[in-house]
């Protein structure tokens, strides 16, 4: 009962910030009708139960078959076998992720159908799996992480030059579509695997970190070039409309449902199917600890599905009508600071974030703590969620004018921080772009971009999770110069 | 070689307590004046049946080794017994374990050498404490003088040298502990050799300490 409880614990204190917060907002700034307001307490109890059952799935469930995939990957002794390995699950696994098919669909329909939602798919799956085979080969060659981010990044900006502000804006929220809660865990787990076999204990630590940056920065790119060959005309204004509003508070959870279970349940199987045919050839295991991962894929979907009706049905339409309350009112830096708050409190409430945080502090054998990690996370975040919401409000601030010092801070600071920081650091920019990101934050900076008149709800609406995903770069390196500073020897 | 220990006046003391209370251990035994002190990562099981099928029974532990002379060493315990209530289901265990040599820490001085059923003890037990990443070359320094094997733990700890804080938090730098069973005839050749090629002598570059073994199978 002891480990149900403790995750129990750890999860309520990581939601009730944000509930509490809503919840005092209902009462004072920002009243919800009665049927929002029901619904998303509704919701915040599911999320808790839902990530409960989740993170404890994920514990039993994907992160041994990652470990344990990596670690007979690793094994083979053959860099053939690890690129083949890296290519096969990086494509297959996110081909599946419901995400990814959101954005997708987004694209197409941005794009007026030029570029159709199968080609965007298949590509952005290329240009992650090639960079999780480059990723893997990376750790077993022994290239350091900062240098790789280097040249990719090199390369993204060369191609931004040619690239519209929108695609522009696009493209980097695609490295927040790309690690959803799903591949997140499975991708921490095979860097993971892969490193633990290093004889080198320092090496094996700072290795067992960065590939999800690695695989992120993968879909930037694949989608730029996308947008430069095709040369979309223009963009379209449409966007989705929203879903009827009906007053029932139950409704909304039973009519998502079965969309949701069914998406995960086919994210879900590129991983069964893997470690399906993983074990018939390599993988040895007891009977026993095969029910055991069986159990856990089990409880991977239950509570995931648990999860996303919460953050779909619930929080989402609370988000966008606090976001629009709030930037309705007279002063702009109302909804600047709200949006402050808000992002500070809903990234605690991320899934992977937890899994990478919990990650690192058995890696570093409790050296880095969760708890410190999580403080920087959760103000990095909280800075990018204000800083896109000044870009709603002022007009004349474009996305690169952000992005572009950011990510060429972040990689020059990589050259400083210590290693194990810079692969931490990337890693959370993948990490914090999760689901309670693309739903809770987006929400809350769509609703203010429709009450402020100069904002394109489109433009603008795009680009927020791009901002999520870069600021966590300079806060974790930050703390990785602080923990440079303070461990140094008194002799 | 002056200030390796020489007499069993020293105690190692077990900690082994559920995860998050390690830290809390050692800030307690620092009271009582034990400065240094090392924690690892492990896991122990509850006893559950049905949980333990499903692979829920898992709790996450820390262990924490703390060195001491004896007499700190059972205040210690004492005190922490009183504030943890080890006593108590679920609260963890303590106990502690003699120990015939230490070296590398000027804060326990000892005198002289007594022959404790030397004929008995066939086995000695090697714990060297290095940071991170020294591990291996402590096993390389260990082989050269004939140990034929060794097992490192990762695990985080501080001596007095080496304590930071960051905001109100206190950091403990990663180290690691290397196991080494070794034929008593040959331990001090390789106590000597780690000592030597880490620099042991100096302040802050790690502990070595030596405790006999009653009863070892798959050691040759």
């Amino acid at each position: 009962m002891n480990l149900i409880l403790s995750k129990l614990k750890e999860v309520v204190l990581s939601v009730l910030p944000i509930t509490l917060i809503v919840v005092l907002l209902n009462f004072t700034l920002t009243p919800l009708e009665t049927p929002y307001f029901i619904r998303f307490l509704i919701a915040a109890a599911l999320i808790i139960i839902g990530l409960t059952v989740f993170l404890l799935g994920v514990d039993l469930g994907i992160t041994p078959i990652g470990v344990d995939l990596g670690q007979s990957v690793a094994k083979s002794n053959r860099i053939w076998m690890v690129a083949l390995a890296g290519i096969l699950l990086g494509f297959f696994i996110n081909i599946a992720e419901p995400d990814l098919h959101v954005l997708a669909g987004q694209v197409q329909s941005v794009t007026s159908a030029l570029i159709s939602k199968q080609l965007i798919l298949i590509v952005v799956s290329v240009g992650i799996a090639v960079m999780l085979s480059l990723g893997l080969i990376r750790i077993v060659k022994y290239v350091p992480l900062n240098i790789m981010f280097t040249v990719l990044y090199a390369i993204i900006f060369f191609l931004a030059f040619f690239t519209t502000p929108e695609f522009l804006a696009i493209s980097f929220d695609a490295s927040g579509a790309t690690t959803g809660a799903l591949t997140t865990p499975f991708m921490l787990a095979l860097a993971l695997g892969v490193s633990r076999l290093k004889k080198d204990s320092k090496a094996s630590e700072i290795d067992s970190f960065g590939l999800v940056g690695l695989a992120s920065s993968g879909a930037i790119i694949s989608v730029m070039v996308m947008s430069i060959i095709s040369k979309p005309e223009g963009v379209a204004a449409a966007v989705a409309t929203d879903e009827a509003s009906t007053n029932s508070i139950l409704l909304p959870f039973i009519q998502m449902l079965p969309t949701i279970a069914w998406e995960i349940a086919l994210a879900l199987m590129p991983i069964v199917i893997i470690f399906l045919i993983s074990r018939k050839f390599s993988l040895k295991m007891s009977k026993k600890s095969f029910i055991k991962v069986l159990f856990g894929l089990i409880m991977t979907f239950t509570g995931l599905v648990i999860f996303l009706l919460g953050v779909n049905a619930g929080f989402m339409k609370v988000g966008n009508i606090v976001g629009f309350k709030f930037a309705s009112m007279d002063s702009g830096l109302y909804v600047i600071l709200a949006g402050f708050i808000l992002g500070m409190v809903t990234i605690i409430a991320e899934p992977a974030v937890s899994i990478l945080t919990h990650q690192i502090e058995d890696v570093t054998s409790g050296y880095v703590k969760r708890k410190v990690v999580m403080v920087f996370l959760a103000l990095g975040v909280a800075l990018a969620v204000a800083l896109s919401i000044v870009r709603i409000v002022v007009p004349e601030i474009q996305l690169w004018h952000f992005l572009l010092p950011g990510y060429l801070l972040s990689i020059v600071m990589s050259f400083f921080t210590p290693k194990l920081f810079v692969g931490i650091a990337f890693d959370s920019g993948g990490v914090a772009s999760g689901p309670m990101a693309a739903t809770f934050i987006l929400a809350f900076a769509q609703g203010a971009a429709e009450a402020t008149e100069s904002a394109n709800v489109l433009i603008d609406g795009f680009g927020i999770i791009a901002m999520i995903a870069m600021t966590p770069l300079i806060a974790l390196q930050i703390l990785g110069f602080i923990f440079k500073i303070k461990s140094k020897k008194r002799g | 070689m002056n200030d390796i220990a020489e007499e069993i006046n020293i105690e190692l003391i077990y900690v082994i307590v559920n995860h998050g209370f390690g830290s809390r251990i050692v800030k307690a035994a620092k009271r009582d004046g034990i400065k240094g002190s090392t924690i690892a990562y492990a896991r122990g099981t509850a006893h559950k049946k049905f949980l333990d099928y499903l692979g829920l029974s898992d709790i996450r532990k820390e262990i924490v080794f703390l060195l001491a002379d004896k007499e700190t060493a059972f205040r210690a315990m004492e005190d922490l017994n009183r504030d943890f209530c080890f006593d108590k289901p679920n609260h963890g265990i303590a106990f502690t374990t003699s120990v015939c040599k230490v070296s590398g820490t000027k804060n326990i001085v000892c005198n002289k050498k007594s022959e404790r059923g030397a004929e008995s003890v066939m086995f000695n037990l090697i714990t060297i404490i290095v940071d991170k990443g020294k591990g291996e070359e402590v096993v390389a320094a260990a082989e050269k003088s004939g140990s034929r094997g060794a097992t490192i733990l990762n695990a985080r700890g501080s001596g007095i040298h080496e304590t930071a804080k960051l905001f109100s938090m206190e950091i403990a730098p990663e180290k690691e502990i290397v196991l080494i069973l070794s034929e008593c005839g040959i331990t001090d050749e390789i106590v000597n050799s780690i000592s030597s090629s880490l620099k042991m002598n100096e302040p802050g570059n790690g502990i070595i300490y030596v405790q006999n073994v009653n009863t070892a199978y798959g050691v040759r």
